[in-house]
């Protein structure tokens, strides 16, 4: 072939397969991300915890979690059957994990989700990758994120939960009684010197949580006061540095395999024994309900309290329980075991628990 | 005998200024310098000193000299590779530096004693890569660029060759390939560094041998750098003898082989001698 | 003695493209929601035909909202950073180039990360939510583009040694800084930059990016594509090819930004997704021999066909949850990279 030819050829095959990609993708670009439903639902517009306005339905009735913490608060506020689809970790309330499964926190299927056909998805900013917000966004499904970095904040963000899938009275019933034992534990608490306490996340590297975090402020309430002072929320802290603030005591909540889930286990690491907390045998557990800023950090506020200050409780004995059969953790003491009473109906607590929030 | 190859005369459209100088020359050297001084405030690591020589079609020119006396150098200015720093080098009344390097290639060609490709090639798509300077954009190869490395193959009896991989021949063999690929540029001028450098005197023979037919069919003008003596001897149309940067002689051997120079340049007693067919003969001796 | 015809390109481009074909269309109906083979022909065609809202709610979405954007990506991604590969293992004339060995994608990693560090603390739009990592990832390649090549000149101009010393440095300089950054992250920051970093195409970008990747891959490879010939006597050497005629510093800029801003483009949108940039040339070398003008088109089909392979294993061997597809990359690539240099040396 002659060399005009040859360019001829190339050119026009260029041209064709450009205008191939443009017609491909154009195509792509003309479709709504949404096929129309045949009835439009009633929708309001909403602040999220991103400070975003977005637009919800009124009354969700099919509505997919994407944090454990949020699958706890939907079946507080008895709106469990609405609830179409969890995460594979969600595990409180046991029922949640006969849940249809959407994936992991951080790496939901958008397929999964897309096939359950929600009208919300919740999400929690600091679980939740912004990724998947945006991927929602995307596809046209109505998110709705939560933010708390204290128990105050927990309290409002459950209430704004309850408004957002329509149930603002069971809101308030389940805030309020949020706020009553609060401040009830707060009087008990009152003129009584906060203990200085070291939180573990993980032993080694040794990782504790910054003063920001719901968190710290949950330890606040318990009476107890984290010696480490940092604006990170999941700080590094040397045994060293804890060692020259000497906490009066230890506080972590059992994981799976590797943190340990008794005291013993990280007592004998090396070095951890120039801790006083450490040779005073001076620590506390509670449940990983601490990590999740969900209603039930009220009880493992109010457990811990009673950890830390036993002779302030004394005169009060297990008839709190009664007085609340709502939101009850199944708190684990140092010492002996108790049969531990679990959310709205009598079971072992289950062996597996994860630590995700 | 293959079809020579024709070199084609330069049209004028790629010229971008008039010849100069006498169309009948093809190659020529005008007081050309170079200074190698990568620090400017040191002295000059080397210089070259001005020299002069011209070369006509279908000559053979050897640069002769002891090492470190300039000739790379030499070769590199007129390769055009390198700005002298004072003079001209006109190759057909083009000063070789101005060339951009497209132009260049389709004039000058240059021979390497090896060539290291870093995934191996077949030797017939390695020849054609002397074509790349005739072509523009995406070269595709045409018919005529195949017959022009089929005939370049044939010129030094390398056609069987043409389907082996580069990698998978030998040395000489592969100093054929490489002249045969200079060949397709078809160019006026064949520069040649050392060639004989890693080949055994058969070789060395069949190479020389074959640059001089090259040179009477195709009207080549070739320069060889180089410091066997009794080649350049024997091949050589002119000498250009170089000593530390100094051009001492130019002309053909038998004036440029006179012993008291010979043993100056080269540090080593040795007699010269005349053959029957005019060429001069080295033979060195023991220094005791 | 057969040189290589535009219609023996065409033809094996074609066979390629045919393969890439079959891949997408196996990718469309793999997936942790079963697709059927029928519906999905349908739904493509009323796709092709402009009839989008014809299409049934069921496979709407799943198929043309989520998987067929993801599978474009990939598409374009793996073209991508396999022409890239192919770009650098001829400029840098070494066989274990690939396409973040000059510190593009720890670049793009620290501008991605400085854009989380900043969305996070601002609220986001939705117009500009989806664009804020990646142009920050590009931005952060495209000053590391700049500083290597600052970096890797001598005497003027780039020389292929200096420019992989230059590249090598400032890669590991940047995964320091890396490093730093991340310490001091959130936690949901950190999470994500982490899994930014491994590589991952189930971001969803919005639509304006998609388009924005395929112009400048088409732009990009157009480029280098001009420069095919003259990358062919590269390999032999600067001085070598100088001598053939190519006019190096000219080709070696073309190719070194063009090659530069495909890396940056895909790393931008899909973090550093590794071995197809490495493997894919060296497995169509193999097949089609080290000529440019061939190479580079088989090793942008090579790598879409490849990239949606990894992403489709990735998406469905453990569903419904999801592999990264850097992972997937990696398991297969290391064996595979291994296999293919045994095979060289023997």
């Amino acid at each position: 072939m002659a060399d005009s030819t040859h360019s001829l050829v190339k050119r026009a095959l260029l041209v064709c397969a450009s205008f191939c990609m443009f017609f491909f993708t154009a195509d792509l670009a003309a479709q709504t991300s949404l096929p129309a439903s045949p009835v439009t639902p009633a929708m309001h517009e909403v602040t999220d915890g991103y400070g975003r306005t977005v637009r919800l339905p009124v009354n969700p009735s099919r509505i997919i979690s994407l944090a454990p913490s949020l699958t706890e608060t939907v079946y507080a506020l008895g709106v469990e059957d609405r609830l179409v689809g969890d995460t594979d970790y969600c595990d409180y309330p046991p029922e949640a994990q006969k849940k249809p499964k959407v994936g992991g926190v951080i790496n939901p299927n958008l397929e999964q989700i897309a096939a359950l056909h929600p009208d919300l998805v919740l999400m929690t900013k600091e679980g939740n990758l912004l990724e998947t917000v945006r991927a929602l966004e995307t596809l046209g499904i109505p998110a709705y994120a939560t933010d708390a970095h204290t128990v105050d904040q927990i309290i409002s963000a459950t209430q704004k939960l309850a408004d957002v899938m329509n149930v603002p009275e069971q809101g308030r019933a389940l805030t309020t009684d949020m706020e009553q034992r609060l401040g009830a534990l707060q009087t008990k608490l009152s003129g009584i010197p906060p203990r200085r306490v070291l939180f573990i996340v993980w032993p080694e590297p040794l990782q504790s949580i910054g003063q920001n975090t719901f968190i710290a402020d949950a330890l606040r309430r318990a009476g107890a006061a984290s010696i480490v002072e940092s604006n990170q929320d999941w700080p590094q802290v040397s045994l060293e540095e804890v060692a020259r603030l000497q906490p009066e005591e230890l506080i972590f909540a059992p994981s799976h395999s590797g943190a340990g889930d008794d005291f013993d286990s990280i007592a004998n690491r090396p070095g951890w024994g120039i801790l006083d907390a450490v040779r005073n045998r001076r620590y506390a557990i509670v449940s990983e309900a601490i990590i999740r800023p969900a209603p039930r950090i009220v009880s493992v506020i109010e457990d811990l309290a009673r950890q830390l200050h036993p002779d302030v409780f004394i005169e009060k004995p297990v008839t709190e329980k009664e007085a609340h059969p709502a939101n009850s953790a199944a708190p684990v003491t140092s010492g002996a075991q108790q049969k531990p009473i679990a959310y709205r109906s009598i079971e072992a607590m289950p062996t597996e628990i994860s630590c995700a929030l | 005998m293959s079809t020579p190859i024709r070199t084609p005369l330069p049209s004028s459209s790629n010229f971008s200024d008039q010849p100069r100088g006498n169309p009948d020359l093809r190659l020529s050297v005008e007081q050309a310098s170079y200074v190698y001084a990568p620090n400017p405030s040191q002295a000059p690591l080397f210089t070259l000193e001005a020299l002069s020589f011209q070369a006509k079609p279908g000559e053979i020119v050897a640069i002769l000299g002891p090492n470190a006396s300039g000739k790379s150098t030499l070769l590199k200015l007129v390769a055009g590779t390198l700005q002298p720093l004072s003079g001209r080098i006109f190759l057909n009344g083009f000063p070789t530096y101005s060339l951009v390097p497209k132009v260049r290639a389709q004039r000058i060609a240059m021979v390497q004693q090896e060539s290291r490709l870093l995934f191996p090639s077949r030797v017939w798509e390695f020849v054609l890569q002397g074509r790349h300077a005739h072509g523009h954009g995406v070269r595709f190869a045409s018919e005529g660029d195949v017959t022009i490395a089929q005939n370049a193959l044939a010129q030094v009896g390398a056609s069987h060759l043409a389907d082996r991989w580069m990698d998978k021949i030998s040395g000489g063999e592969k100093q054929r390939v490489i002249l045969a690929r200079a060949l397709s540029q078809q160019p006026l001028l064949l520069l040649l560094d050392e060639p004989t450098l890693h080949l055994d005197i058969g070789a060395q023979v069949d190479l020389l041998e074959s640059l001089r037919r090259l040179a009477a069919e195709n009207r080549y003008t070739v320069l060889v750098v180089t410091h066997e003596l009794n080649l350049t001897g024997e091949y050589a149309d002119q000498v250009v003898l170089l000593q530390k940067g100094k051009c001492l002689r130019v002309g053909p051997p038998a004036s440029v082989f006179q012993r008291d120079l010979l043993e100056h340049v080269f540090q080593a007693p040795l007699t010269v001698e005349m053959t029957s067919s005019g060429r001069p003969r080295v033979t060195l001796f023991n220094k005791s | 003695m057969r040189p290589l015809t535009i219609g023996r390109l065409f033809l094996r481009c074609g066979v390629l493209a045919l393969l890439l074909f079959v891949v997408v269309v196996i990718a469309l109906k793999l997936g942790a929601v079963q697709v059927s083979l029928y519906g999905l022909g349908r739904d493509l065609i009323r796709v092709l035909l402009h009839q989008s809202a014809a299409i049934s709610t069921d496979y709407g979405m799943i198929v043309v909202d989520i998987r067929l954007p993801r599978i474009l990506l990939a598409v374009v991604v793996g073209a991508s950073l396999s022409v890239a590969g192919t770009s650098f293992q001829a400029l840098l004339r070494n066989p274990l180039a690939d396409p973040y060995v000059l510190g593009i994608s720890s670049g793009a990693a620290v501008g991605s990360i400085v854009a989380l560090m900043i969305e996070s603390q601002l609220a986001i739009s939705p117009e500009y939510a989806g664009l804020m990592t990646p142009f920050g990832a590009f931005l952060g390649a495209a000053i590391t583009i700049a500083a290597v090549y600052v970096l890797g000149r001598r005497e003027g101009q780039i020389d292929s040694t200096t420019l992989l010393l230059g590249g090598v440095i400032t890669a590991s300089f940047l995964s320091s800084i890396i490093m730093f950054l991340m310490s001091t992250l959130a936690g949901s920051s950190f999470r994500g930059a982490t899994y930014w970093m491994m590589g991952s195409l189930s971001s969803l970008p919005p639509k304006s990016l998609l388009y924005l990747l395929g112009i400048g891959f088409l732009v990009a490879t157009g480029a280098i594509y001009t420069t095919a010939s003259d990358l062919n006597l590269l390999l032999a050497g600067e001085k070598e090819a100088m001598h053939l005629g190519v006019d190096v510093p000219r080709v070696q800029i073309v190719v070194y930004l063009a090659a530069s801003i495909l890396t940056g483009l895909a790393v931008s949108v899909s973090g550093a997704i590794g071995y197809i940039g490495l493997l894919v040339p060296h497995a169509m070398r193999m097949i089609f021999g080290s000529d440019h003008r061939m190479l580079i088109p088989a090793s942008a089909l090579g790598g879409a066909i490849a990239l949606v392979l990894a992403d489709t294993i990735a998406r469905t061997v453990v569903a419904p949850s999801e592999l990264q597809v850097g992972a997937v990359t990696a398991i297969v690539g290391a064996p595979l990279f291994i296999y293919l240099l045994r095979k060289r040396l023997s």
